[in-house]
């Protein structure tokens, strides 16, 4: 570090507490790339030296990166795109094309922003002339006159790809895959997918035209690693303004990742799930609990974010019922007991909590039927119950099949946390049969 | 670009024009500037006169329209082929008949007998019809000529697409298929740019001298408004000035007043991806070298192993074609067998054989089922292929029955390839019918060859008049063995030294006892070259392609991945797949609700000594397995009620279990 530097290190808290924010956020939220992607070296290999195969001698090429949600296929994919960009004969030669299965619902669509992309002289300002056979001919003619030494590689992202194996006859695969396999137009179709089972999605000869290379990114990432790659998304780069913040900062994160609480709260984490966009989602939520007066993450920070995570979405509906709905909810578990888990309706119900009213209770009153059966809608609109009748079949509304979706252990948990909960309703939720 | 520039460039370039030195005279034939260098206008020159303000010549012309000037549409009305000097005498009203004096650019002979090197006229044309020339017409009585109409200002297409209101923006779509439009208008927007694209030429070749890009001349207000558009919307609508309209295209500003153009529709554009500016690299090494030849594209020298084939399929066309006859023949065979492969090189013979006049030319038309959208389609690019005409499947079919059904002369045999049959389906077969039914009439001189995978295809899709009609020409194409595949791979490489012997035949073998396909195999071969070339820094590899390399290029195409993502999986991700098996096992079936699974799950969490998961937490383990596929799931809305399924078998996810804990 300069000397010129050492000097103006003094900036106010609040501002550096600021910096730390825009640059954690960036992390977590903007999806940044990072240097080099963690835990995927030989796949990064692989697909860099495909692609840049593609860019530099014109070969044409088709692969799919398959890996579950979160293992940062989009991330290698633009690291290597990023790293491919920056050779100098590359950056003037490539077309990249991006397309996403969940946006070109339809050949049609694709086909439309393909050309759009492209930039192809049926484009006029951001519209795409012609019908959509006319765009198909007018694509293939135009890859199909291109030559592999002369023509600038195309390279096709196909985002969530699986989706595109919907589509009408696969004509859309057909054809891409079919130009990777024959002396046209020099392209690289990548297909990026979370499915293992892709390639049984494809048509027999649409799957004999793709070249079967498969880049899985399946992290075998150990708990140490999990925890180095925690400190190390959580420290400061070296170049931020104030040195002695950094210090303190990178300091009291180390001693945050080696606290025995923050270490197991990370290994529930992990033991959940592997991917670091739902460790971002912790680490973001852990973030913003840090301000100008504290300005450290601690430990109970950290404990406090990963019970928001945590914490069961049914439970938090339930603690918002009525006295009255809850009753109906538990009436609805022992009717789950005494039956084992056949489906009940609003009659069954109704008298399972008149029996309770008429033997136990003291503290609630008698309601009438039809404030009872207005609790049970409601119920049902907060789809803590669902209807197992078809739509389409006419029953009376108190007679209609109806399954609780909640488990016990969900309705004993909200029971304990509910305010004010009646004695009366506790112990009927606990005893054994009604 | 502004129009304001180019305007003002036009008229002062056409103030300075004065000085054409032109020795025609009254009654002869000239040429005029056009848009294609090679075919100028011709037209009779009727007489001169100067313009209102007396600063420039113009002239008044008869026009005679070469056929590639009618609208393609009203070409087939000539019945015939036209000889390449004939020109038409051009009875339409829509054509401006004056024109620039320095747009002539020379003098020619027309002649109304046939003769082999001048131009000659035979027929009158009257954008509807072509009739026999009225031999009047053609004496040197400048006086004959018909009053015209003076061209309107605006150009009757111009007023869907722009209009001089500011900001006003109307659909282009409008006039985007040329096919609705009626003739007549088609053929005043023809007749429109034709002067107007010798008015631009010589504007623009006489202010390349004059103008310097730093001078913009004020527009004169003294020129009309429309005046101004009219020159504008001709700029805008002469197909022949790609570049201007493409400057053109964004909002266009007017000195004394401002005028929105939408975009022109692109009527001629020609489909290309653009060139690389760096040539593309060439291979360097052995790898390399070897890599680029087992590519799928690129074209053997010769196709091995299929020789049998090859010989049926060009016997079966040559006959047809020396006869000039017709026939169907129906190739199937699983993919990557080499069937579109064989065809194309059986025409490559017969094309080359033809050319040695060895047997009578034809044409070679191709259609693939899977690259059109719909399969009346096929009529539509078979018409475009033969004719270049563009017009709607319908009308493409009732062209091509005609042409088919009809007796021409010096017709020659069109082969016709329908790749992916199958997908021209459709729930009546006309599409089917039509493409078998014409090679038997007595005129069509069609020989249709069909490809696809199934060898009952007839039998099963088609009904028995489709399936009589393609008749008993079948031939289908067994999956190669290995023997062929280790020779289609040596063949290619051609003594390119990359591959060790026994990794060739590890390939081969691997490939045929799998699918047999050609294409699975070279992707491999290539794929393996790679991993050698990553390898090739340990100093005991001889750059040679060995049997690891191959084995493990197979194993990453063929091994399931689902063993590996099960070991990869988190904790409580294999502890639900234990739940999961766990539920099986007790219901004794193989699917059981997520409910059923979650009480297990937890058991076996106590078990492990793990703390218990929220049922929030575990419908999300459960989705991302569902996503992954190891798990089939019902709809999410179906909550803690969907059913759960195992898409591996249960002895997969023990032993990829088994292999994690130990």
């Amino acid at each position: 570090m300069s000397k010129r530097k050492v000097k103006e290190t003094h900036m106010p808290v609040g501002e550096c507490i600021s910096q730390v924010q825009m640059i954690l956020r960036e992390r977590f939220c903007h999806q940044r790339l990072p240097e080099k992607p963690v835990g995927m070296e030989s796949q990064h290999k692989h697909l860099l030296e495909l692609l840049r195969r593609t860019a530099v001698h014109g070969e044409s090429n088709s692969v799919l990166i398959v890996g579950p949600r979160g293992s940062g296929k989009t991330m290698l994919l633009n690291c290597v795109l990023r790293e491919l960009l920056e050779v100098k004969d590359v950056n003037k030669n490539v077309l990249p094309v991006h397309l996403n299965g969940l946006l070109q619902t339809d050949d049609r669509i694709a086909l439309k922003e393909i050309t759009r992309q492209l930039n192809l002289e049926n484009v006029v300002g951001d519209k795409v002339f012609g019908s959509f056979a006319e765009n198909l001919a007018f694509l293939l003619e135009a890859l199909k006159k291109g030559d592999r030494s002369s023509s600038r590689p195309v390279l096709f992202i196909l985002d969530e790809f699986d989706l595109f194996a919907h589509h009408k006859n696969q004509t859309l695969l057909y054809n891409l895959l079919d130009v990777s396999q024959s002396a046209q137009a020099p392209v690289a179709v990548i297909g990026l997918t979370c499915r293992l089972d892709v390639l049984e999605l494809l048509e027999k000869r649409v799957k004999s035209r793709f070249s079967h290379r498969q880049i899985h990114l399946l992290s075998s990432l150990s708990f140490i690693q999990y925890l180095d790659n925690v400190r190390s998304q959580l420290s400061l780069p070296q170049d931020f303004p104030d040195t002695k913040f950094y210090d303190e900062w990178n300091d009291s994160i180390k001693t945050l990742c080696e606290d025995q609480s923050v270490v197991d709260v990370l290994q529930r984490h992990y033991n959940s799930s592997k991917d670091f966009r739902s460790l971002h989602l912790l680490l973001m939520l852990a973030l913003s609990r840090v301000s100008a007066s504290k300005p450290a993450i601690k430990p109970t920070d950290l404990l406090e974010a990963s019970r928001v995570c945590m914490v069961d979405s049914k439970a938090n509906i339930l603690h918002g019922l009525s006295i009255l709905e809850l009753c109906l909810i538990i009436a609805m578990k022992h009717l789950n007991d005494i039956y084992e888990g056949e489906p009940f309706n609003f009659q069954m119900v109704h008298n399972e909590f008149k029996k309770f009213l008429q033997r136990k209770s003291h503290s609630i009153h008698n309601f009438d039927k039809p404030v009872v059966m207005k609790a049970f809608e409601h119920l049902q609109q907060l789809e803590l119950i669902k209807s197992m009748d078809s739509s389409t079949a006419k029953i009376q509304k108190e007679y209609q099949l109806m399954k609780l979706l909640l488990d016990h252990s969900q309705i004993m948990e909200a029971l304990q946390k509910y305010p004010q909960c009646p004695t009366d309703v506790k112990q009927w939720a606990m005893s054994a049969f009604g | 670009m502004f129009v304001g520039l180019l305007l003002s460039r036009y008229l002062n370039m056409s103030v300075e024009g004065q000085e054409a030195v032109t020795t025609v005279t009254p009654g002869q034939y000239i040429l005029i500037e056009g848009n294609d260098d090679e075919y100028p206008f011709v037209a009779k020159l009727l007489k001169f006169f100067g313009d209102e303000s007396h600063k420039q010549k113009k002239a008044l012309v008869q026009w005679f329209l070469r056929l590639s000037e009618v609208p393609q549409n009203k070409k087939l009305l000539l019945g015939r082929s036209p000889h390449p000097q004939e020109i038409f005498y051009y009875l339409g009203r829509a054509c401006d008949n004056e024109i620039n004096a320095e747009s002539i650019l020379g003098t020619v002979h027309v002649r109304q007998d046939n003769s082999p090197d001048t131009l000659y006229v035979k027929l009158s044309w009257d954008t509807k019809a072509f009739n026999v020339l009225d031999p009047v017409l053609m004496q040197d009585t400048p006086a004959s000529t018909p009053p015209k109409p003076a061209l309107p200002l605006f150009p009757p297409c111009a007023s869907p697409t722009a209009t001089p209101v500011a900001g006003s923006v109307s659909d282009t779509r409008a006039t985007m298929s040329a096919g609705k439009r009626s003739t007549l208008e088609a053929e005043s927007i023809h007749s429109a740019s034709k002067l107007s694209a010798s008015k631009i030429l010589s504007a623009k070749r006489r202010g390349s001298a004059a103008d310097t890009p730093g001078v913009r001349k004020k527009l004169q207000l003294s020129i009309g408004a429309s005046e101004c558009l009219y020159c504008l919307f001709n700029i805008l609508f002469s197909p022949f000035f790609p570049e201007l309209r493409k400057e053109l295209r964004n909002s266009v500003c007017f000195p004394c007043f401002l005028i929105q153009v939408t975009p022109s529709t692109p009527r001629h554009a020609t489909p290309s991806i653009p060139s690389r500016t760096v040539p593309a690299r060439q291979p360097g090494n052995i790898l390399d070298e070897a890599r680029a030849r087992l590519h799928v594209s690129s074209v053997p020298e010769s196709l091995p192993c299929r020789e049998q084939e090859f010989q049926d399929i060009y016997n079966f066309v040559e006959s047809k074609v020396m006869d000039g006859t017709g026939g169907c023949m129906y190739i199937s065979g699983v993919p990557g067998t080499g069937k579109t492969a064989t065809i194309h090189e059986v025409i490559r013979c017969l094309q080359h054989a033809s050319d040695m006049d060895e047997i009578p030319t034809f044409r070679f038309i191709e259609i693939n089922g899977m690259k059109m959208t719909d399969p009346h389609q096929a009529y539509v690019q078979i018409l475009q292929k033969l004719t270049d005409q563009k017009v709607t499947a319908d009308h493409a079919a009732a062209l091509l029955e005609k042409r088919f059904s009809n007796p021409a002369p010096k017709k020659e045999t069109t082969v016709l390839l329908v790749d992916e049959l199958d997908l021209l389906w459709t729930r009546k077969q006309n599409v089917m019918y039509n493409l078998f039914d014409w090679p038997t009439r007595r005129h069509a001189r069609l020989v249709v060859l069909t490809i696809a995978n199934t060898m009952d295809l007839p039998e099963r899709i088609m009904i028995n008049r489709v399936a009589s009609r393609l008749g008993l020409t079948r031939m289908s194409f067994q999956p190669y063995s290995f023997k062929q595949l280790q020779q289609i791979i040596t063949s290619r490489l051609n003594k390119v030294k990359a591959f060790e012997e026994d990794a060739l035949q590890l390939v081969s073998r691997k490939v045929a006892a799998l699918s047999g396909d050609a294409r699975r195999c070279l992707d491999i071969c290539r794929r393996a070259t790679e991993i050698c070339e990553h390898s090739a820094s340990h100093p005991s590899s001889t750059g040679l392609v060995r049997m690891s390399h191959v084995m493990e290029a197979l194993d990453e195409m063929f091994s399931s991945s689902y063993i590996t993502a099960i070991g990869c999986a988190s904790l409580q991700e294999q502890l639900f797949l234990r739940a999961v098996i766990a539920e099986f096992r007790r219901l004794g079936l193989e699917e059981a609700t997520f409910q059923q699974v979650f009480v297990q799950h937890r058991a076996l969490s106590r078990v492990e000594g793990l703390q218990p998961i929220s049922v929030s937490e575990g419908l999300a383990v459960c989705q991302r397995l569902g996503a992954c596929r190891l798990l089939l799931l019902e709809a999410s809305r179906l909550d803690m009620l969907q059913r759960v399924r195992l898409n591996v078998s249960q002895d997969d996810v023990l032993y990829a279990l088994k292999a994690v804990r130990d």
